[in-house]
């Protein structure tokens, strides 16, 4: 297995977290291309790395970033994403904590490509300890005058998962509720106060820094043609070793976690993955078999690769009670902000809840079935669907299991 | 002006504006679809989700209120997917709605019991009892009163504070079905439109303290009016009846829309203004404070007129009706009285806003400045015909003809209020509209003119 540092080379480097040890091994480096390059040029390395956004959509970073309106007279602005709420992730929270320069970096050369002044950091309400080794970061660069071009402000969230979503994220920005927004009838920028902005997780901006300091080969000589790069992938669960390692896409998904993870706890038995945070489809233990860690393979699989933080499930778990589990997620974090996301989430965790305490009928699994039906293509944002993904997925594969506790 | 476009909805041929929203189209031709959020003065939200369409060439169904119609769009809006959708959406609507409809004062006009009827939820899905428990009766401030039980969550309310009024008084707060509305401690709803968001509520979750439990709607019938509160002349709908044993009576009054005056809204001091009304009605002829016959004070009028001829100011009100008006200018010159309307009275800078309400608080002053009629207060004179204005000014004799009750000694005659009697106002803004009689008395009041004409004859 390829060891591979795009992201994560300086992690394990004692006080990487300051700026004296970041320069010391390389840090601001890449900035040095800014004398070289204009704007669109960055915009344009950052196309052709294919540079795809980690934060779990996927969607290819430099197609965004050319929405942005470089010769318009209102201001632009930089948006990161460090909400990081879906259960199973905690990728972003290595960055800002092991190599925050690494990030400032990335936010220097992307608001120099999209022409931002401002840049903020949405960050989870609960990250206060790490926020603050950020926000140290920050000081550190302003003090060494490398915030010259742009400013950065670290905005707290309030500890709502919805507020992950772009749109919600930038709805509490402006000091609303995080209610995703409908979305636009065409490709546009997000917009924060009706001035344009792009949005982007923590981790795709950090990468930015490898991909314009090497060149965007460098970076497509990792992961696969569609996939290409690497990932912070995370494990959680029945592991041995829990925790964040950075891989290329394309691995074979088995052996990282034997390889990083050390294999199942207690010499158990693989029994199901949930592949990038719980809004990812459940896989069984077979379908887990010879599958590679990029978006394509899991899309095919029949889930899809997320945030690539798996929960790792061994062979004495209880799907039902794995279900609500995640299901008491989702009724408590929907914005409530449409009907069926607000009264199916609800209503689908008193449901399992039911069937878990053994009250559970046949016509209650239909139910769930019909709900998730509901909740599927009809709502404001994909968390709904989201619901609907895992009811489906965890039904339909542990079947079995479900039938033996209802009447 | 937009392109016209042709579409098809349900095999039906229509034009639209291009990009115009379809769920407008949708309710101007009447077209059923269910939905809450969605209210033409507050635009779009998109968080009921009840209003999906089929769309040809999209794979799913589609929120109809987020739609902009295109040439060639082909619309479906009853086909069994469309209908299990919104059938579907109801019922989760449902899940926590406590349908107490018995008790509930929307019943007979409430859009969740519309869709129930017609989306039928024959076989509910519903199984799970224990329903999400919240307030029942929380008074907001303002007259309005919230059932977060019945709540529907459609942000009416709150983007109608945002929005309309800039307030913000309402707003939403919990996540998923934790989700209300309330008020911020110690900030109650209080704006001079709060009561809009009883009518703008599509369900029983806001109800007017001032109309709540007084009659079932159903029981109402409801008349074209305009309220008399200011010289904007707000379009109404005048809800009454008159049931066995009782008078004609006014219940509310409720905005009435109308683009060139008010537009969906109406202030609350109109709204109220039925109250009064409706109070200390003047209903029999005074002499010194002392009930006499029509007849009596009719002559008594006469014999009045006759001693001070060419003695006589007339004091006009500036919310009588320009027929009425014109009639008491007509009769002025018959008798060679001076005619007056002073408006100094009616000025309220305090009352007048930039949103509908008039700083000019009579409803047809500017019938009396169009007429040219002299606004200033009349001199010293024998005798005054005071036309219901509500100033008193100093005279040898007085005949006062009124619609509520005054402390006055002098010769006094009754007349009808406004929805007792029809005719035209025109509003500050040269706007004319025409009120038929509303309201029936047992023992019916003379209107202003016959009144007159009983005097002259
Ligand atoms: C319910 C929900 C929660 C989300 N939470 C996060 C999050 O915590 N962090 C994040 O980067 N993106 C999150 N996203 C994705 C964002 O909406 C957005 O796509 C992303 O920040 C864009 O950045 P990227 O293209 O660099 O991935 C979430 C999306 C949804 C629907
Ligand atoms: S789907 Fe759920 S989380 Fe998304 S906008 Fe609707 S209610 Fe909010
Ligand atoms: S109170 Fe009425 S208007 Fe306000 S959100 Fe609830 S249902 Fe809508
Ligand atoms: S603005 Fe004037 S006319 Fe309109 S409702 Fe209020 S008082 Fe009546
Ligand atoms: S009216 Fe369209 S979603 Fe509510």
């Amino acid at each position: 297995m390829r060891e591979c540092q795009i992201v994560s080379r300086k992690f394990h480097i004692e006080n990487a977290c300051t700026l004296r040890v970041a320069k010391e091994h390389g840090a601001y480096n890449s900035l040095v291309k800014l004398k070289e390059y204009d704007p669109q040029h960055i915009t344009q390395i950052i196309k052709e790395s294919m540079l795809r956004g980690k934060g779990g959509g996927g969607a290819p970073a430099g197609m965004k970033w050319e929405l942005m309106p470089l010769d318009d007279k209102k201001p632009n602005f930089l948006v990161v994403n460090c909400d990081e709420s879906e259960p199973g992730t905690f990728k972003d929270r290595q960055i800002i904590s092991k190599d925050p320069h690494l990030l400032i970096e990335g936010i220097i050369l992307t608001c120099y490509a999209i022409k931002a002044k401002a840049a903020y950091i949405y960050i989870r309400g609960e990250y206060k300890e790490y926020q603050e080794i950020l926000q140290n970061a920050i000081d550190e660069a302003y003090s060494a005058g490398l915030l010259k071009e742009c400013d950065i402000t670290i905005h707290r969230g309030a500890g709502a998962y919805i507020c992950g979503e772009k749109s919600a994220l930038l709805e509490s920005m402006e000091g609303k509720r995080g209610h995703p927004r409908l979305k636009p009838k065409q490709k546009e920028p997000e917009w924060f106060f009706g001035n344009a902005t792009l949005v982007n997780n923590v981790e795709t901006i950090a990468t930015v820094p490898f991909i314009v300091k090497n060149g965007a080969d460098a970076y497509r000589a990792y992961g696969t043609e569609k996939s290409p790069g690497t990932l912070l992938f995370a494990m959680s669960g029945h592991i041995n070793r829990p925790g964040v390692y950075e891989a290329e896409f394309g691995t074979n998904m088995l052996e990282y976690i034997n390889h990083y993870g050390g294999g199942i706890k207690n010499g158990k038995k693989l029994k199901a993955l949930i592949p990038g945070g719980v809004s990812c489809g459940v896989l069984t233990a077979k379908e887990c078999e010879g599958l590679t860690l990029d978006y394509e393979a899991l899309r095919s699989a029949g889930s899809s690769l997320g945030t690539g933080g798996m929960i790792v499930m061994d062979e004495d778990t209880n799907m039902l009670e794995a279900l609500k589990n995640i299901l008491e997620f989702y009724h408590e974090e929907s914005c409530g902000q449409c009907t069926p996301c607000r009264e199916g989430s609800g209503w689908s965790d008193k449901i399992v809840g039911r069937i878990l305490e053994g009250n559970g009928t046949k016509e209650d699994l239909d139910k769930l079935f019909e709900l998730a039906d509901i909740m599927n293509g009809k709502t404001i944002c994909v968390f709904a669907p989201s619901i609907s993904t895992v009811l489906v997925s965890f039904i339909s594969k542990f079947r079995d299991e479900f039938e033996a506790v209802v009447s | 002006m937009s392109q016209l476009v042709k579409l098809i909805i349900d095999g039906q041929d229509y034009e639209a504006e291009q990009d115009s929203l379809l769920i407008q189209l949708l309710i101007d031709k009447e077209i059923k679809v269910p939905y809450f959020c969605y209210h033409e003065s507050l635009g779009a939200d998109g968080n009921c989700r009840m209003c999906m369409v089929g769309i040809e060439g999209q794979k799913r169904p589609q929120i109809a209120c987020d739609t902009l119609i295109k040439e060639g769009m082909i619309v479906n809006t009853k086909t069994d997917t469309i209908k299990q959708v919104h059938t579907d959406i109801l019922e989760l609507e449902l899940i926590n709605h406590p349908v107490d409809c018995p008790t509930c004062d929307q019943a007979g006009e409430c859009s969740l019991q519309d869709f129930y009827m017609e989306y039928g939820l024959h076989s509910s899905k519903i199984t799970i009892e224990e329903k999400v428990k919240h307030n029942k009766a929380i008074d907001l401030g303002s007259n309005v009163m919230l059932d977060q039980e019945r709540c529907v969550l459609c942000a009416r309310c709150t983007r109608f504070t945002d929005k309309i009024t800039g307030t913000h008084e309402l707003g939403i707060v919990g996540r998923g079905d934790e989700a209300k509305v309330t008020t911020m401690p110690n900030r109650p709803l209080s704006n001079p439109y709060a009561m809009n968001v009883v009518d703008l509520c599509p369900v029983g979750a806001l109800t007017s303290k001032d109309f709540r439990f007084s009659q079932r709607v159903w029981l109402l019938e409801s008349a074209d009016g305009v309220c008399h509160g200011c010289a904007k002349n707000c379009s109404i709908i005048i809800d009454h009846n008159k049931l066995k044993y009782k008078d004609d009576t006014i219940y509310r009054f409720r905005p009435r829309r109308n683009d060139a005056i008010n537009g969906f809204f109406i202030c609350d001091t109109g709204r109220l203004s039925y109250r009064e009304l409706q109070e200390n009605r003047q209903e029999t002829p005074l002499l010194d404070g002392v009930k006499i016959s029509e007849d009596k004070a009719i002559e008594k009028a006469k014999e009045l007129i006759l001693l001070y001829k060419r003695n006589t100011s007339i004091i006009i009100d500036a919310n009588l009706y320009t027929q009425e008006i014109e009639a008491i200018v007509a009769f002025a010159q018959e008798i060679g009285a001076d005619v007056y309307a002073p408006l100094d009275i009616y000025r309220d800078e305090a009352f007048g806003d930039d949103m509908l309400r008039s700083s000019m608080r009579a409803a047809n002053a500017q019938t009396i400045i169009n007429m040219d009629i002299n606004t200033q207060k009349p001199k010293k004179v024998g005798l005054i015909l005071n036309f219901n204005h509500p100033e008193k000014f100093e005279s040898a004799a007085t005949i006062n003809f009124l619609t509520h009750t005054r402390a006055e000694t002098a010769l006094t005659l009754p007349i009808a209020t406004f929805t007792e009697s029809s005719g035209s106002l025109t509003n500050e803004d040269g706007i004319t509209q025409f009120s038929k009689k509303v309201i029936h008395k047992n023992i019916p009041v003379p209107t202003l003119i016959e009144s007159l004409k009983r005097v002259s004859q």
